[in-house]
């Protein structure tokens, strides 16, 4: 019971991971009529992309925007760590858990992002 | 054409953050539990006093994984029902001037959808303006039989009827 109760988050660094680029990921994922969603959602991605901002969130994590076809819209990723390492217009590969597409507003002109959760730069 | 016209409206008006944060953390006799959420996409319309909060229910983070499995299959239900959200009104949003620097106590009004369930609610919060970015702020307590979220009698004593819910985001200015 004790081990159930204290089972540890699974390892996302030691474990196998879809391969995608920011671009298929955000297209995939924000177009309601995709069949190929079960493939991300909730699964380990590494997502390769180019780096368009890297913000910090309220938790001073850092969270890298991976650029997308579509404009005021990223792949949101969250790191796990925080790391000197990374600059805006890098090409990187970042392995997480894929949280899905949170949505927008329309009316107000801005599309969601694809979220990335627990980061790790590859 | 429609969406040029759209955007020339709420052009200057409208802050966003795709990262804002929510916690929501329940304290019983025998354990306190929290979980936080950066994943939060909120919009404020100055112009209209109109803020939207959307967020989705697995990205909250928990310390145990079981918990977050528990919260995710069996509380929630996550998979029918993905995303939480508030859609409302800052009362008297008139009264508050975006340009300047300032500390606002405002009232929030709106509804609050999560689990499939709506219901109406007033929160006080707080806005900060400076340096051209909005800081918003908030703390409510939700009980969670009003969304119809139900919690297996084994671990009832482990999870408060009320949970505190905690909200802060810094918008920027689209």
């Amino acid at each position: 019971m004790y081990l159930i109760w204290n089972r540890p988050h699974q390892d996302i660094r030691n474990s196998k991971a879809v391969e995608v680029t920011a671009i298929t990921l955000y297209h995939a994922l924000a177009n309601d009529s995709s069949n190929i969603k079960k493939t991300y959602i909730n699964r380990i991605v590494a997502v390769s992309g180019e780096v368009k901002r890297i913000i910090q969130n309220r938790q001073k994590q850092q969270v890298i925007l991976l650029k997308t076809n579509t404009e005021h819209a990223s792949v949101n990723c969250t790191l796990e760590e925080n790391t000197k390492n990374i600059r805006e217009g890098d090409i990187v590969i970042l392995k997480g858990v894929c949280m899905g597409y949170s949505g927008g507003d329309v009316t107000m002109g801005i599309p969601g992002d694809v979220y990335v959760i627990r980061c790790y730069p590859l | 054409m429609m969406a040029n016209f759209v955007n020339m409206q709420v052009q200057g008006q409208v802050y966003y953050t795709k990262n804002g944060r929510i916690v929501f953390f329940s304290k019983t006799i025998l354990e306190n539990i929290s979980a936080e959420n950066n994943q939060v996409i909120s919009i404020i319309n100055i112009q209209t006093g109109e803020v939207r909060f959307s967020l989705l229910n697995r990205a909250f983070h928990f310390p145990k994984a079981k918990m977050e499995d528990d919260f995710n299959e069996s509380y929630m239900e996550s998979d029918r029902w993905p995303r939480s959200t508030f859609n409302g009104n800052i009362e008297n949003s008139g009264n508050i001037n975006f340009e300047d620097d300032g500390n606002h106590s405002v009232t929030v009004t709106g509804e609050l959808t999560i689990h499939g369930v709506t219901r109406k609610i007033v929160i006080p919060g707080n806005i900060i303006i400076k340096d051209g970015k909005i800081s918003a702020s908030a703390a409510f307590k939700v009980l969670i039989k009003d969304f119809n979220i139900k919690i297996p009698s084994i671990v009832s004593n482990k999870i408060a009827e009320g949970v505190e819910v905690t909200v802060e985001c810094l918008y920027q200015k689209k």
